[in-house]
C-alpha cells in the first residue's frame, strides 16, 4: 500500500493536478448468522478500498479503486482528471492542510480479533436458546448475528497530511416470532458496542423474545387524533430519517427549511440536539472528519433555539463560518457530503412512566418501519407503518399494530411537550430519550 | 480473469478440510456516475469493484469468504480461509470435478458500451432532463439529475464443473425535483433504466420527459391538501405500482424467508393465496430489463417463474442452498450486489400480469377511495407479511370521479389479505425500475402492473 500510494502521488503530480488526497479504508470482519440453531451465514473477511480526489483548474475530481495494479494508479489520475474537467460547480473547495492537531481517542479494543470463532458462534448460539426459552409462546427465531470486526480510515495527502484511526466493534442482534392462534408478531433487538461482555446472551435474548410476545393480540385502534409518545427507539428512527434537514449542504441546495434561520426558535424549550463526535463509545465517535478535520461537539438546536448547520470545509467557506468537521463519506469511493456523528436529543428529567401517568391517556408508539418510504426528509413529511401500546391513567394497555402516525418533523420539534430521562443509542449513532409529542393523526380501522 | 485450471486448484483448496461444495465468483466491475445539481455537473466519480467471493457448503450450512486480491496467491489466502471454518465430520475429501465452460446464450445484447460513450455526451442527458423539469414552473426549488452506467464482468465457477461468465451492462437515469412554496417542499422521483448499454438514451429514454414527469408530480402535490386517513378501497396504477405486490407478496415468496418456515406463504403451495383474478410472474429472461440477467449470481440461467396463476400459488424463488434446505430445485434466483456478498433468493422482473378490466371503470365503480397515480418505495416484514410504502401522487376519488390530489399518503396492510381483496386488474401492464434491499445487498430489480385496484386498504395520511 506504501509504494502504491507514492506512486499514485507522483503519477497525479506528473499528470498536472494541483492537490490530491487518496482515502483509504481497510476492513476486517467475522459475521455468523443462525436461524433455528442452524449456521447460515458464515463470512469472514479482509478487505479494502481507496477512494481518490485531486483539484485541477479549482475544480475536484473523484475516482475511486478495489485494485491495487499499475493500472489503478492509471484509471485513479486519468478518472480524477476527467472528472475535474467535467466539473461544473465553481463554489471553492479544498483539501485540509491537516495543520490542527486530533484529540485522543482510544477506539480499540483489539481484544475483540483474539476471541476464537467458537466461543462467538456459541454465544449467538446462546442467544437463541433464551429467546426460545422465555415463552412458549415463541414459535421461530431468525436472523440471529454475532458481528465483530475492525476498520481503519487513512486519509493522506499532498500537503502532507497522513492521519489514520482504527476502530474495533463488536455487534449482536436477533429476531423471534411469537405466534397465538392466527396471530404472528414479530420482535427485533441488538446491541452494539466495543465490549464484547456487552453481548450478553441472556439480556438481549429475553429482549428479543419480550418485544415479540407482548405485540401478540394486537390490533388496530380507530382511525382518529391521538395524544403519542414516541419511545426513545422510535423517536431516533425519525431523528436519524429527517437529520438531513441540519445538513449546510442541504440548505445551500434548497432542501431544508432551516435555511436563513440560524438564531431563531424552531423547536420548542425542551428541544436541544447536539452533535458529539467525541462520544465515549459512539458508534460514529472519530478523532477527525473524512476530510481529514479535528472532531468537536456542537449544539445544533439549543433549547428550541437553532444554533448552527453541520458544515463541511467546502458548505462552510460558502457559508463564511468556520467548518463543524462534520464532513462525511458513506464509502471509500463516495464524494465529500456532510452528516453527523453521534447525533442526539437530550434527555429530560423525569422517567417515561412519571411521563405517561402525567398525561393520562395516548398511544406509546415503539417502533416505526419503512422510513425510505413513508417519510420525506425534503418536507418534513412522515406517514408510517407504527407499532406499539394504548395507556390510560399511566398502565399500559392493549398493544396496538397495523396503524400509521402522521406528522411533520419541522412541526414535531415545535410541538414536543416533554423529553423523558430515557436517552438510548439503539443500534447506531442516533440517540433520543422518549418523547410527549403532542396529538398526532393515527390512522388505523 | 481466473482459468479453469487455477480455479479448480483454489475450489480444492476450499474443499480440503472436508466441504461437500465450493463455489467462486469473480467480479470486476466499472462504474460511472455524474450528479447535476443546482444547474450545473456538480460530481462526476468512476470507480473499479474488484474482487471475489469464495463459497463453502457442509450440508445446510455455507461459509462465505471475499478478497479484493485475485491473483493465485490472494484466491488461495481467501480459500483456506473459508476451510479453515468449515468442521465437516465426513471420511474423505471431495475433489472438484474438471471445470467446463458452460456457453452462454446472451439475450441482453448492448449495442454501446458506456465507457465508449463520451463523458460530454452523458452530461448532456443531464442538462436536458434538468432543463425540462425546471421549465414545468417557477415553484421547482431543485433538481438533481443522475446518470449511472456500469459494467459487471462476474465469472462464476464451482465444484460440480461449472464455468461461466458473463458481462451486464447497466444504464439509468435519476431526476429528483423538489417544489416550493418557500414555506413547503415536496419531491418527487422518476428513474428509467435497463440492462443495456447507452444505446438506452440513444433509442428508449428522453430524459426530458422524465424530468418533466417528476417536475409536474412535484408541483402538483405542491398543492394538492394533505391525505384523509382511514380504511377505503384504493386503486393503483401501473409502472412503478407494482411496487404493491413487490412489497405485499414478491418478498415473502423468496427462498430466504420461505425454506425455514418464516413467509406467511410456507406451505401454500397449490393453495389460492390471492383472488383468481391475479397472476403474478418473475422473469429474469425479459431481454435488456432492468432486473434481467443470462445467468443468475450462481451461474444458473435465469428463468421466467409463475409464482401465482389465477390466485394459485405455484413457485417459490429459490437459490441453490435454499433449494436443498426445501428438497427443490434453484430457479435462476440467486443473486448478489456485489463479491462482498453470499447470494441468495431475491426478485429480478416482478409484476402482476394484465387482467380484463378497463381503467374508466376499475375508478368509475370504486364510489369513493384513493387513485395512486404514482407509488414510492416500501417494506415488508416477511413473517407477518406486513408491509407499507408511500403514495407519491396520489387522487381522492369521490363518487367514482377524481376529485382531489392529496399528498402524504401511506398504505399499509398484510400481504394475504391484500392479495385477496385485488377485485380489479386492468389490461395495460408496465414496469418501473428500482433498487431493492436485502439480505445478499442491493440489486437492480423490475417491479410491474397494470392499474389493479384493492376492495379496502388503510390509508395513512395526515387529515
Amino acid at each position: 500500500m506504501e509504494l502504491f500510494l507514492k506512486k499514485l502521488m507522483e503519477e497525479a503530480r506528473s499528470a498536472g493536478l494541483e492537490a490530491c488526497e487518496a482515502y483509504v479504508v481497510e476492513r476486517d470482519s467475522f459475521r455468523v448468522m443462525t436461524t433455528e440453531g442452524e449456521i447460515v451465514e458464515y463470512k469472514s473477511n479482509a478487505a479494502r478500498g481507496l477512494g481518490f480526489r485531486g483539484l485541477l483548474n479549482g475544480r475536484m475530481g473523484y475516482a475511486s479503486t478495489e485494485a491495487f495494479d499499475e493500472e489503478a494508479i492509471a484509471q485513479l489520475v486519468k478518472g480524477v482528471k476527467e472528472s475535474a474537467e467535467l466539473c461544473e460547480d465553481d463554489d471553492s473547495v479544498f483539501l485540509y492542510d491537516g495543520q490542527d492537531a486530533v484529540p485522543e481517542m482510544n477506539l480499540r479494543n483489539e481484544a475483540l480479533s483474539a476471541i476464537p470463532a467458537e466461543e462467538k458462534i456459541a454465544r449467538v448460539l446462546e442467544m437463541e436458546k433464551h429467546i426460545k426459552a422465555y415463552d412458549s409462546r415463541v414459535d421461530k427465531t431468525s436472523h440471529n448475528t454475532i458481528q465483530t470486526g475492525s476498520h481503519t480510515i487513512r486519509i493522506v495527502n499532498s500537503y502532507g497530511m497522513d492521519r489514520s484511526f482504527t476502530e474495533d466493534m463488536c455487534l449482536m442482534y436477533g429476531q423471534a416470532t411469537a405466534r397465538e392462534g392466527d396471530h404472528i408478531a414479530t420482535g427485533f433487538y441488538g446491541v452494539a458496542g466495543r465490549d464484547f461482555a456487552q453481548l450478553d446472551a441472556k439480556a438481549i435474548g429475553d429482549e428479543i423474545a419480550r418485544r415479540a410476545v407482548c405485540q401478540l393480540g394486537a390490533s388496530a385502534v380507530p382511525t382518529g387524533h391521538y395524544r403519542v409518545v414516541f419511545l426513545n427507539e422510535a423517536m431516533a428512527d425519525l431523528l436519524s430519517t429527517f437529520s438531513g434537514i441540519f445538513s449546510a449542504q442541504n440548505a445551500q441546495k434548497g432542501m431544508s427549511l432551516l435555511k436563513g434561520r440560524i438564531g431563531e426558535t424552531v423547536a420548542a424549550p425542551c428541544v436541544t440536539i447536539v452533535d458529539d463526535p467525541l462520544l465515549k463509545d459512539g458508534l460514529e465517535s472519530r478523532p477527525f472528519d473524512a476530510e481529514g478535520v479535528p472532531s468537536q461537539t456542537h449544539t445544533v438546536i439549543e433549547d428550541g433555539v437553532f444554533k448552527t448547520f453541520l458544515h463541511n470545509l467546502k458548505t462552510a467557506h460558502k457559508d463564511g463560518v468556520k467548518t463543524t468537521g462534520n464532513a462525511s463519506k458513506a464509502g471509500y469511493a463516495s464524494s465529500v457530503q456532510v452528516a453527523p456523528s453521534n447525533f442526539y436529543l437530550k434527555a429530560g428529567k423525569r422517567s417515561l412512566e412519571e411521563m405517561l401517568r402525567d398525561i393520562g391517556e395516548g398511544i406509546v408508539i415503539t417502533e416505526v418501519s419503512g422510513l425510505h418510504a413513508g417519510a420525506n426528509p425534503v418536507s418534513g413529511d412522515f406517514s408510517l407503518l407504527s407499532k406499539g401500546y394504548l395507556f390510560k391513567d399511566g398502565q399500559r394497555g392493549q398493544a396496538v399494530e397495523q396503524i400509521t402516525v402522521a406528522g411533520n418533523f419541522y412541526e414535531l420539534m415545535k410541538n414536543a411537550r416533554e423529553m423523558a430521562n430515557d436517552l438510548l443509542f439503539p443500534l447506531g449513532a442516533f440517540g433520543c430519550p422518549s418523547v410527549d409529542a403532542g396529538e398526532l393523526s393515527i390512522s388505523g380501522k | 480473469m481466473l482459468n479453469q485450471v487455477l480455479a479448480q486448484e483454489v475450489l480444492n483448496m476450499a474443499l480440503s478440510t472436508g466441504g461437500d461444495f465450493a463455489e467462486i465468483f469473480v467480479e470486476d466491475r466499472r462504474d460511472n456516475a455524474l450528479i447535476l445539481q443546482d444547474n450545473r455537473l456538480e460530481t462526476i466519480n468512476s470507480g473499479r469493484i474488484h474482487g471475489a467471493g469464495i463459497r463453502v457448503y457442509v450440508g445446510l450450512n455455507a461459509v462465505y469468504t471475499y478478497t479484493n486480491d485475485t491473483d493465485r496467491e490472494g484466491l488461495l489466502k481467501c480459500a483456506k480461509q473459508a476451510a479453515s471454518a468449515v468442521r465437516a465430520q465426513r471420511d474423505g475429501i471431495v475433489q472438484a470435478k474438471s471445470l467446463t465452460v458452460l456457453p452462454v446464450n446472451d439475450v441482453h445484447p448492448y449495442r454501446m458500451l458506456p465507457s465508449q460513450a463520451e463523458a460530454s455526451k452523458k452530461a448532456d442527458i443531464l442538462r436536458a432532463a434538468n432543463a425540462a423539469a425546471r421549465k414545468v414552473s417557477d415553484e421547482i426549488s431543485q433538481v438533481t439529475c443522475s446518470y449511472k452506467d456500469s459494467e459487471q464482468d462476474v465469472l462464476i465457477c464451482n465444484s460440480d464443473g461449472l464455468y461461466v461468465t458473463d458481462r451486464r451492462v447497466y444504464t439509468r437515469l435519476g431526476c429528483q425535483v423538489v417544489a416550493s412554496s418557500g414555506m413547503e417542499n415536496q419531491s418527487a422521483f422518476e428513474g428509467p433504466g435497463a440492462l443495456m448499454g447507452y444505446e438506452l438514451f440513444l433509442d428508449k429514454v428522453d430524459p426530458a420527459v422524465y424530468g418533466e414527469k417528476a417536475a409536474r408530480t412535484a408541483v402538483t402535490m405542491l398543492h394538492a391538501p394533505q391525505c384523509p386517513s382511514g380504511v377505503m378501497p384504493v386503486a393503483i396504477d401501473n409502472g412503478f405500482g407494482g411496487v404493491i405486490f413487490h412489497e405485499a407478496c414478491g418478498h415473502s415468496l423468496e427462498a430466504t424467508s420461505v425454506a425455514f418456515g418464516m413467509s406467511e406463504f410456507s406451505g401454500k403451495l397449490g393453495q389460492q393465496i390471492a383472488s383468481p383474478i391475479v397472476t403474478a410472474i418473475d422473469d429474469g429472461t425479459i431481454p435488456n430489463q432492468w432486473g434481467s440477467e443470462n445467468v443468475d449470481d450462481e451461474g444458473t440461467p435465469t428463468t421466467k417463474l409463475v409464482l401465482i396463476e389465477n390466485g394459485v400459488l405455484k413457485n417459490y424463488m429459490i437459490d441453490r442452498l435454499n433449494g436443498k434446505r426445501m428438497g427443490m430445485a434453484p430457479t435462476g434466483s440467486a443473486r448478489r450486489q456485489s463479491y462482498a456478498f453470499a447470494p441468495t433468493s431475491r426478485m429480478r422482473n416482478t409484476y402482476i400480469a394484465a387482467g380484463t378490466d378497463s381503467n374508466e371503470e376499475i375508478i368509475s365503480s370504486m364510489g369513493d377511495g384513493l387513485y395512486a397515480a404514482k407509488m414510492g418505495g416500501g417494506s415488508v416484514n416477511p413473517a407477518t407479511g406486513e408491509f407499507n410504502f408511500a403514495v407519491q401522487e396520489g387522487y381522492l376519488i369521490k363518487d367514482g370521479k377524481i376529485a382531489t390530489p392529496v399528498r402524504g399518503a401511506s398504505l399499509i396492510g398484510k400481504g394475504a389479505d391484500v392479495l385477496m381483496k385485488i377485485d380489479r386488474v386492468g389490461r395495460d401492464m408496465r414496469m418501473a425500475q428500482g433498487m431493492c434491499g436485502s439480505l445478499s445487498g442491493s440489486v437492480p430489480t423490475n417491479v410491474g402492473e397494470p392499474m389493479i385496484r384493492v376492495s379496502a386498504m388503510t390509508v395513512g395520511g395526515r387529515a
